[in-house]
């Protein structure tokens, strides 16, 4: 018996020890599907951390869980008013009586940015960090430049819209909740700095990456952080350093304004200036030489992980033609809009002169005709009558025309962004120049736009250096870069928005104007966030 | 990591050698040799009728046999041992053996709840007046006859403590479950959930897996000390399901079916033709327009101007049909015991193309090898199917009524109310192929040893179960359902789980003296991979999901995680006299999901202690009292129950193309937190249990009061963090509450019987701290001294009418605007200063009441149901009509300046302020109601029938509430959030069935 006892408990001590041995491993952790940032930190793991910045840039333009987020940036400024089919995040920025620190638009733009500012963080703490030895100083320092630019894009917009906003230098890896706002200037000395970094470091245009299919011309190059900091430069009020910027451009000699029929639809109706916005033409790899930086989209049925969501800006922009009986959807009319928004009457109306391509009929749509071969009215003109007018077929802009037979609904829009243009570098050249008091530079600068605007320059279009100020520099913004710019960062950045908006465009029929003060050059703080950084007051902007 | 489970699988394997071979010596050395005597019985009803199929086993011996058809039987025992016989329904015997081999054993019907009952608790079971912790046991009544398809729709209402909401009622979803309120904000709320001695929570299935004919019975442990034994998994409280098993003696051949039909319960009914007009037009006079078409859109005006209609609602409903076949066999000789049962279960729902079928199949057996040695297996498999492409509720409830189903073809019109493209045909997911398939197949085990001599008393079991979960679903939509491109996607993935467990169990009499020890060392792992696959671009819609390769673009991905658990386990029970009762229990436990930096173990401990005052001598002369047990018990709970490797950051692979090139990018997506540990739950408990009166009245009372420390809390961080949450152990919530259940026996004697058993429960959740300085997270809507799950959100007072001046309240209100309270008199209405707590989510009480009355053989079961105090957002309400786009339901009306509503706003009003139109979501429901009819013996007899119980049942028959919607406890979403396209309502079922055993 007592021999049992014996053999009983050593085995079970045996068996415990075996299972204590095993112990330890046991419960250990490894994540099978997802990398872990020490597993990152070699070439390639800084340059997928890098691509990870242009995913993450394109979910600022390809929102589309508020389907109105286009709209925000336009309506209620002077462009453009909402329409009877807004979808709601836009509201308040016409109805200014509305726009509170609970506001959905301002809150998507702050948390875009502060994670893209994390992102940028990891890679810059990562690759300044002296135990990565398997790169270059001079690859470190490309790593380095790409990462900071996009900090700087970030920040930039975050000053633009918010004012002063927390800085945050490194990536956390704690929580923190203790974020106070920095004095602006050391924001914009911290966007400059980083930028005078890319500058120095990022790769001429074309200097840069390839893979397979040729040079990788959308990603970062020295002269996207030139236009950048140029803009900087502007609404920091250092004027003279932003006209060498935007000169450096200019005298680079590697862009040029588009003044010839090119690329898919050459052949079809169009002009040179409506060509450079065609599907198909809008990379410089595409021959389009006047692009500084194109954040490239493809159609997810043929290319996995093309676009990010499913932007909305051509619903938004477009008409919305379809719901007129007698229309059907077609290429040529741009597929399928919404009409979510409407240009501004000044804008329709008293912007352009006479003979000015950007407004010709291929870029600024005012006709319908009925397009369905079995409707009696096929061919003829849509009046215009009653309200619909307003929003079924108002006159809008082709830039965002997109069009895939297989899939007419078309929720999402496929197609690039351009986000910079040598068109908006002559304009920041102006702006530049103008606020030094270089009234004839400033004139000559905008005449390059106007030599590529007017078949018959100079008879028409010329503008000398009496017709020169800020507003018709603002003015001219818009005749050249309606539907790209974010009008409302400018106004903001150049701090009329509530004149130009009372002024220009305060009488909409549909959704006028309402509430605007001069509290609304900047957006509220997000209230959550207040909320949410327990530790330390983040101050609200005046007046929200 | 491959090498490490074999590791620990060895371990186990040679821990159980090691015992056997031990005991192959033990059975040598410990052979006994004493006189048998041969004994002769016959077992009969207290009317003198033979009970065939009793079981007659001596007390502490493998030996067990049964009685034949005329109730006898022969056994062989020894003087001073004991004979135990029982049978279902009746009060177990014990007699002991004397000089007497002709026995005749009269058992007396089992009338109301026998004490010494036994009930299953952790790791092992127990006898009803030896608890000491608070356990319920789901009444045996709501295990059969009811047309459930899942044993948690059965239990809803039943067991007082348990609150269990259906937030679907999608054939074959499950409801959720919570014990004794939300002790967790981040981690799962839900109970642990173990089978036939073996989790099943965490191993990928769910109860739908379980038939719920198989169910022997549904233990609940709500308190620390039946829970703590789970350690990290017992703070939601235990759901302990065993499965039948075979009893000695005659097979018993059962066949259990129903079959009927089923509708929605409550109709939200859409406008109809002449409301959804004047809708239009009231909608263009409020935002200023005038109105140049009678309907929206022109795809309206042929049926407009024809006078047509459709009835959306009918269009993609039907009239449900479910039915429900089992046949089990059972029984067994001395040594060899059996359960065998096959079932099939069909439900085709009243929502166009919703279906749910389940084949189930399960082998319960028990095999004494030798007198030492028990093996016994409890093997199933189970087949869910979900297929098929499903209607769209939500947009028929949207659709115009002069809207046409069908085009010229014949075919499903894609956009009926063409050219709005917001809304497509809610019948086109009918064109679509769609599977969606889990198959469990489950394999437990058991080896119980049982020891003599001087280690008598003593048994080791060693319990090993495998599960094998296998998900499968397909989809395509081709151009039927609006897809020109084609698109399909396949997905499989499979869970692979097992959980060993080592028991050592000993008992002991010592004189009056009574200790019962037990151990545990036990592992658990469970191992999880999917892969996706799919594919855009087919030539034609032929192939379907079935070639892959056939489509433009591919796509896939994979998936893989696993999680371990360690533990051990120790419980001591002793009682003297069956009057003092004490337990205690620790359970130390390590789980994979706790950080780095920490130990990955918590200890668990509890006590208890019981005191059967009806035992006491003083009690004799209270001849009223039959039963009267004290209870109390104090512990600590765990709860790990977050997803795996939250405690590491991690960065997770994307995609952006460069030159037509998809290129693979990476992102950080989790702050991971190394210093994660479980959360600690610490309950009081105390309990009592009394039968009156002959037993007419009993029933059970606890009240108990349970803080949880050390959340794991998902708490949101600031953006400008550059993420939006971390998981951390931080902040303290509370619950308190009370639970009673009594059953009655109000009308006893003669033909017509009446019982009564009804159970109440309150309960009181409050969140004590979030950070530890005492603030509120108002951006996570949680606020110290309040419930976790609360609506907070702008008091509404009304609309403002014409003429009313909104200026000092909400300046920029319009009449037909909502109306809020301006909570802090600053004249706006402002998000921070004006919102405030308008209710909480979780029922204040619930409770539930079974009257059931009995005339001859006729029965009749009434089963009411109520949860009240409950404040929900109804998304109903909040939807509004999509700027004029769509129909809405007529019950919800809007505001117009010549018929000024009170309480709905204008359609032109923009909800910019996001209100969530909080109501009143209490109801009280007549959940089901059951008459049968049991057939006499004599009958039976004729027909060479065991017996035969033919009934009909219905369920959710009415539902007393105030809110305005489909259901109060479903859950619907808007379209484009949650899971929208499966919007469901609560369904009304009857079903015919019947109950035969076979002679």
């Amino acid at each position: 018996m007592k021999k049992l006892k014996y053999i009983l408990f050593s085995c079970l001590a045996v068996a415990l020890m075996f299972y204590s041995s095993c112990k330890k491993a046991f419960l250990d952790e490894k994540p099978y599907s997802s990398y872990t940032p020490i597993t990152l930190n070699d070439s390639l793991g800084f340059e997928a951390s890098l691509i990870g910045l242009y995913n993450h840039v394109s979910t600022i333009y390809s929102y589309s869980d508020q389907q109105g987020w286009p709209s925000v940036w336009q309506v209620g400024t002077d462009v453009a008013n909402a329409t009877t089919n807004q979808q709601g995040v836009e509201v308040p920025y016409y109805d200014y009586t509305q726009l509170t620190p609970t506001d959905g638009a301002a809150a998507y733009m702050w948390n875009r940015n502060y994670i893209l500012i994390n992102l940028s963080n990891v890679i810059i703490d990562g690759i300044e960090n002296p135990s990565v030895s398997a790169i270059s100083a001079k690859g470190k320092a490309a790593i380095n430049a790409e990462a900071k630019f996009f900090r700087a894009y970030a920040y930039n917009t975050l000053a633009t819209l918010y004012g002063r906003v927390p800085l945050i230098k490194n990536a956390l890896t704690a929580p923190k909740t203790d974020f106070v706002r920095a004095p602006l200037n050391e924001v914009n000395d911290f966007i400059i700095n980083d930028l005078q970094f890319a500058v120095a470091n990022l790769p001429d245009i074309e200097a840069v990456k390839s893979n397979t299919k040729g040079k990788m011309y959308g990603r970062a190059n020295k002269f996207m952080a030139m236009q950048l900091l140029a803009e900087v430069y502007l609404r920091t009020g250092k004027n003279d350093l932003a006209e060498q910027q935007a000169l450096g451009i200019i005298n680079s000699g590697k862009f040029s304004l588009n003044k010839a029929r090119f690329g898919v639809k050459a052949s079809l109706p169009g002009d040179y200036y409506s060509d450079l916005f065609v599907y198909g033409n809008q990379r410089r790899s595409q021959n389009n030489r006047e692009v500084i930086w194109t954040l490239e989209q493809e159609n997810p049925s043929s290319v996995v992980g093309g676009i990010t969501n499913s932007p909305q800006q051509r619903r938004v922009w477009g008409t919305g033609y379809y719901a007129i009986q007698g229309m059907i959807l077609a290429d040529s009319l741009g597929g399928r809009g919404l009409s979510r928004l409407r240009l501004s009457n000044w804008f329709l109306y008293s912007l352009y002169k006479p003979g000015d391509i950007r407004n010709s009929q291929y870029n600024v749509k005012r006709r319908f005709y009925y397009n369905d071969p079995a409707n009696a009215k096929f061919g003829q003109i849509i009046p215009y009558t009653g309200p619909d007018t307003l929003f079924k077929i108002n006159p809008s802009i082709t830039k965002w025309n997109q069009f895939d037979p297989n899939d007419t609904f078309g929720f999402a829009m496929i197609k690039d962004f351009i986000l910079m243009r040598l068109g908006e570098t002559y304009l920041l050249l102006a702006e530049a120049q103008f606020k030094q008091g270089k009234l004839s530079d400033a004139a000559a600068s905008i005449n390059e736009l106007r030599k590529r605007a007017f078949a018959d320059y100079p008879t028409r279009g010329q503008v000398q250096s009496s017709d020169i100020n800020l507003n018709f520099i603002l003015d001219e913004r818009a005749r050249e870069l309606i539907g790209e710019e974010n009008r409302r960062m400018t106004l903001m950045r150049t701090g009329t928005l509530v004149d130009r908006a009372i002024t220009l465009n305060s009488n909409d029929a549909a959704k006028p104007l309402k509430g605007l003060t001069a509290k609304n050059l900047l957006l509220p703080i997000p209230l959550t966030e207040i909320q949410l950084n327990k530790d330390a007051l983040l101050e609200q902007n005046p007046g929200y | 990591m491959k090498r490490k489970l074999l590791d620990t699988s060895k371990c186990a394997v040679i821990f159980l050698f090691a015992l056997i071979l031990s005991l192959g010596k033990s059975n040598n050395s410990i052979a006994q040799t004493t006189t048998q005597i041969s004994i002769s019985g016959k077992v009969k009803d207290n009317q003198g009728n033979p009970i065939p199929g009793a079981s007659i086993s001596v007390k502490g011996t493998n030996r067990v046999v049964a009685s034949d058809a005329n109730g006898n039987f022969k056994i062989t025992a020894q003087k001073g041992e004991s004979l135990v016989i029982t049978f279902v329904g009746y009060v177990t015997n014990t007699i002991l053996v004397a000089n007497e081999t002709q026995l005749s054993i009269t058992l007396a019907e089992d009338k109301g709840k026998n004490l010494e009952d036994v009930v299953v608790v952790g790791y092992g079971t127990q006898k009803r007046s030896d608890i000491t912790g608070a356990v319920a046991s789901v009444p045996k009544e709501r295990l059969s006859q009811l047309p459930v398809t899942n044993v948690l729709q059965a239990i809803q209402g039943a067991v007082a403590g348990v609150n269990i909401t259906s937030g679907s009622s999608v054939p074959g979803s499950q409801p959720a479950a919570s014990i004794r309120g939300q002790n967790s904000i981040t981690a799962g709320t839900g109970p642990f959930v173990v089978v036939d001695g073996v989790p099943l929570s965490k191993t990928g299935g769910s109860l739908n897996d379980i038939n719920p004919n198989d169910i022997a019975s549904v233990e609940i442990l709500k308190d620390a000390s039946s829970t703590a034994i789970y350690g990290t998994n017992g703070s939601n409280g235990v759901i302990l399901v065993t499965t039948k098993r075979g009893n000695t003696g005659k097979p018993t051949i059962r066949y259990n079916a129903y079959a009927g039909v089923e509708n929605i319960a409550h109709i939200l009914k859409p406008r109809t033709g002449a409301e959804y007009l004047q809708k239009y037009a009231d909608y263009l006079k409020q935002i200023n327009q005038p109105q140049t078409s009678p309907v929206p859109n022109f795809g309206e005006l042929a049926y407009y101007n024809s006078g047509t209609t459709t009835d959306w609602v009918k269009e993609v409903t039907q009239t449900g049909v479910m039915q429900d076949h089992n046949l089990s066999i059972s029984g067994g000789s001395q040594d060899v015991k059996y359960f065998i049962s096959g079932g099939y279960l069909d439900q085709k729902g009243p929502v166009k193309g919703y279906q749910y079928n389940r084949t189930s199949l399960r082998s319960n057996l028990d095999v004494n090898i030798t007198d030492y040695l028990t093996v016994g297996t409890s093997l199933f498999f189970t087949g869910n199917n979900y297929d098929g492409g499903r209607a769209n509720l939500l947009f028929a409830t949207a659709m115009s009524p002069y809207a046409p189903v069908y085009n010229d073809k014949g075919e499903y019109k894609i956009y009926p109310m063409d050219p709005e493209q917001l809304y497509t045909n809610p019948l086109l997911g009918l064109v679509t192929d769609r599977i969606s398939r889990s198959t469990n197949l489950n394999g437990n085990g058991y080896a119980e040893v049982k020891f003599s001599g001087v280690l008598k008393g003593l048994k080791y079991r060693l319990n090993g179960g495998y599960t094998f979960f296998p998900e499968n679903t397909a989809s395509y939509t081709g151009r039927k359902a609006n897809d020109m491109l084609g698109t399909a996607r396949t997905f499989y993935a499979q869970t692979n789980s097992y959980t060993l467990e080592n028991i050592l169990t000993y008992t002991k009499d010592i004189q009056k003296h009574h200790f019962d020890f037990t151990g545990l060392y036990s592992a658990q792992q469970r191992k999880y991979t999917n892969t996706t696959a799919g594919a855009v671009g087919f030539v034609n819609d032929e192939l379907s999901y079935n070639r892959l390769s056939a489509g433009a673009t591919q796509t896939s991905d994979s998936y893989a995680d696993q999680y371990r658990l360690n533990s051990q386990m120790i419980r001591v029970n002793y009682s003297y006299d069956s009057r003092y009762l004490f337990t205690a229990t620790a359970r130390r436990d390590g789980s994979s999901v706790f950080g780095a930096n920490t130990t990955k173990y918590g200890i668990f401990p509890s006590v208890a202690a019981g005191w059967n005052i009806g035992k006491e001598d003083f009690m004799k002369n209270a001849s009223f009292v039959n039963n009267l047990k004290l209870r109390g018990s104090y512990g600590k709970t765990g709860n790990e129950a977050v997803g795996v490797y939250q405690t590491i950051t991690t960065e997770g692979a994307l995609r952006s193309p460069f030159n037509g090139l998809s290129t693979i990018g990476v992102v950080p997506n989790n702050l991971g937190n190394a210093n994660l540990h479980w959360e600690s739950t610490t309950t009081a408990n105390i309990g009592l249990d009394f039968s009156l009166f002959k037993d007419r009245v009993s029933g059970t009372l606890d009240v108990y009061s349970g803080k949880t420390k050390d959340l794991l809390l998902n708490r949101s961080l600031p953006i400008i963090t550059g993420y939006s949450r971390i998981l951390d152990n931080l902040g303290k919530v509370e619950n308190r509450g009370i639970e009673l259940s009594i059953n009655t026996k109000n009308i006893t004697d003669g033909d017509f019987k009446w019982e009564t058993s009804a159970n109440f429960t309150a309960n009181k959740n409050k969140i004590v701290d979030l950070y530890g300085d005492g603030k509120d997270d108002l951006g996570n809507r949680w606020i110290i001294g309040k419930p976790i799950s609360v609506v907070y959100d702008y008091r509404m007072t009304g609309i403002w009418q014409t003429g009313e001046d909104a200026s000092k309240q909400d300046p920029g209100a319009k009449p037909g605007d909502l109306k809020f309270a301006d909570l802090n008199g600053d004249g706006v209405i402002t998000a921070d200063k004006d919102r405030e707590i308008i209710g909480q989510r979780a029922p204040k009480w619930t409770g539930g009441l079974t009257n059931t009355f009995h005339y001859k053989n006729w029965n009749l079961s009434v089963f009411i149901q109520t949860a009240q105090g409950i404040t929900r957002n109804n998304t109903d309400l909040n939807y509004g009509d999509e700027t004029g786009r769509r129909n809405t339901p007529a019950e919800i009306g809007y505001w117009t300046a010549s018929n000024p509503s009170t309480t709905r706003p204008a359609l032109s009003y923009n909800n910019t302020r996001g209100y969530g139109y909080a109501s009143d979501a209490s109801y009280t429901r007549i959940k089901d109601v059951t008459v049968s009819y049991v057939f006499s013996p004599k009958i039976m007899e004729k027909l060479h029938l065991g017996s035969l119980t033919l009934y009909a049942s219905g369920r959710n028959l009415y539902t007393f509430t105030d809110w305005i919607g489909w259901d109060p406890e479903n859950d619907y979403a808007t379209r484009g959030s949650g899971d929208w396209t499966n919007n469901y309502p609560l369904t009304r079922s009857f079903v015919f069935g019947a109950n035969i055993s076979l002679k």
